[in-house]
């Protein structure tokens, strides 16, 4: 097996075969953005974890403040479960987004499996793009 | 949606893998691999010559072990990074001098942080890391086998590995930030 240039390829689903061209165009395309949203997805994971532990070290800080201000002697489990939950919300959202990562990875891999040159640039040229526009974000906080 | 996983001839292997029509396509005969999504039980290889799917119980049992296979590796992942970071307790510090703006003299102090490369966890590291590749292979092929139900059982025992160690991971970072 060996990278061909052709117009003709079924990619990843039995409904997404390409004849024409312009449907191979139209199929880098898709594909391009696909490595742009993959490499987003990994600065935006990022970016969101450092988000949540600072939300929830604030919300914890400022329960905690509270507490000692009221001087009251109840159990300090509300404050501490509210900030338990709104973390456990936090990181059941990323790991839906770890999910979709993955898949986009290994739909990238198998896309690039079909040996078509064309596809092959085109994931190439979408995680460079990907890479270009997003990683700045990261050191922006 | 037809069963793409059409029956192979026993000698699949000898066969040019360029057929005549240089068309691509999933369930054309000839093509020992499906090179699309599809969801079957019958005649499912994998990864082993010896492992071979045919029945829905067969496929279930391989749902759970691919699943776990994947929350393993994710497990792995935090595993290494958790014990880098404990292992990197060595921290060497070179000070030197550099000329300053009105002449005077600044001390430049580099951090280095590192492992020593004949140290135990350095080689408990390496090892840790072959097992990490080989089961990113594996899980990579398994994906490569098209099936839908693997491909799922992948995915979701990445997203479970990923919630369940990666929760203490998270908290572990938020305490070594607070420290410094």
């Amino acid at each position: 097996m060996h990278f061909i240039f052709s117009d003709e390829v079924v990619l990843l689903f039995d409904f997404w075969s390409v004849h024409s061209p312009a449907g191979m165009a139209l199929s880098v395309l898709v594909v391009l953005f696909l490595a742009v949203l993959y490499e987003s997805i990994k600065v935006g994971k990022a970016k969101l974890l450092h988000q949540a532990v600072v939300s929830v070290s604030v919300l914890s800080s400022q329960q905690l403040t509270e507490e000692t201000d009221q001087d009251s002697s109840a159990s300090d489990s509300a404050p501490v479960s509210r900030a338990r939950l709104r973390w456990f919300f936090c990181h059941f959202g990323q790991s839906l987004i770890h999910v979709v990562q993955v898949v986009i990875g290994y739909f990238m891999m198998l896309a690039v499996m079909s040996y078509n040159t064309w596809i092959f640039f085109g994931v190439i040229l979408g995680s460079a793009v990907g890479y270009y526009l997003a990683y700045p974000l990261l050191s922006m906080v | 949606m037809a069963d793409n996983s059409t029956t192979v001839p026993p000698h699949h292997h000898h066969h040019p893998t360029t057929s005549a029509h240089h068309s691509h396509g999933g369930g054309m005969d000839g093509m020992m691999m499906s090179m699309t999504f599809y969801f079957g039980f019958k005649n499912v290889e994998l990864l082993f010559s010896g492992l071979v799917i045919n029945t829905a119980g067969e496929m279930a049992g391989a749902f759970v072990a691919v699943f776990l296979l994947a929350m393993f590796y994710e497990g792995l992942k935090i595993a290494r990074e958790s014990l880098l970071r404990k292992s990197q307790v060595s921290i060497r510090y070179n000070s030197m001098p550099v000329p300053g703006p009105n002449g005077t003299i600044l001390m430049e102090t580099h951090k280095t942080v590192g492992q020593q490369m004949l140290s135990f966890p350095h080689l408990l590291q390496t090892v840790l890391h072959i097992i990490q590749v080989v089961i990113s292979y594996f899980l990579m092929l398994i994906f490569m086998t098209y099936n839908g139900y693997l491909c799922i059982a992948v995915a979701a025992g990445a997203g479970t590995g990923y919630f369940l160690f990666s929760w203490k991971k998270a908290v572990v970072v938020d305490i070594t930030e607070h420290c410094h």
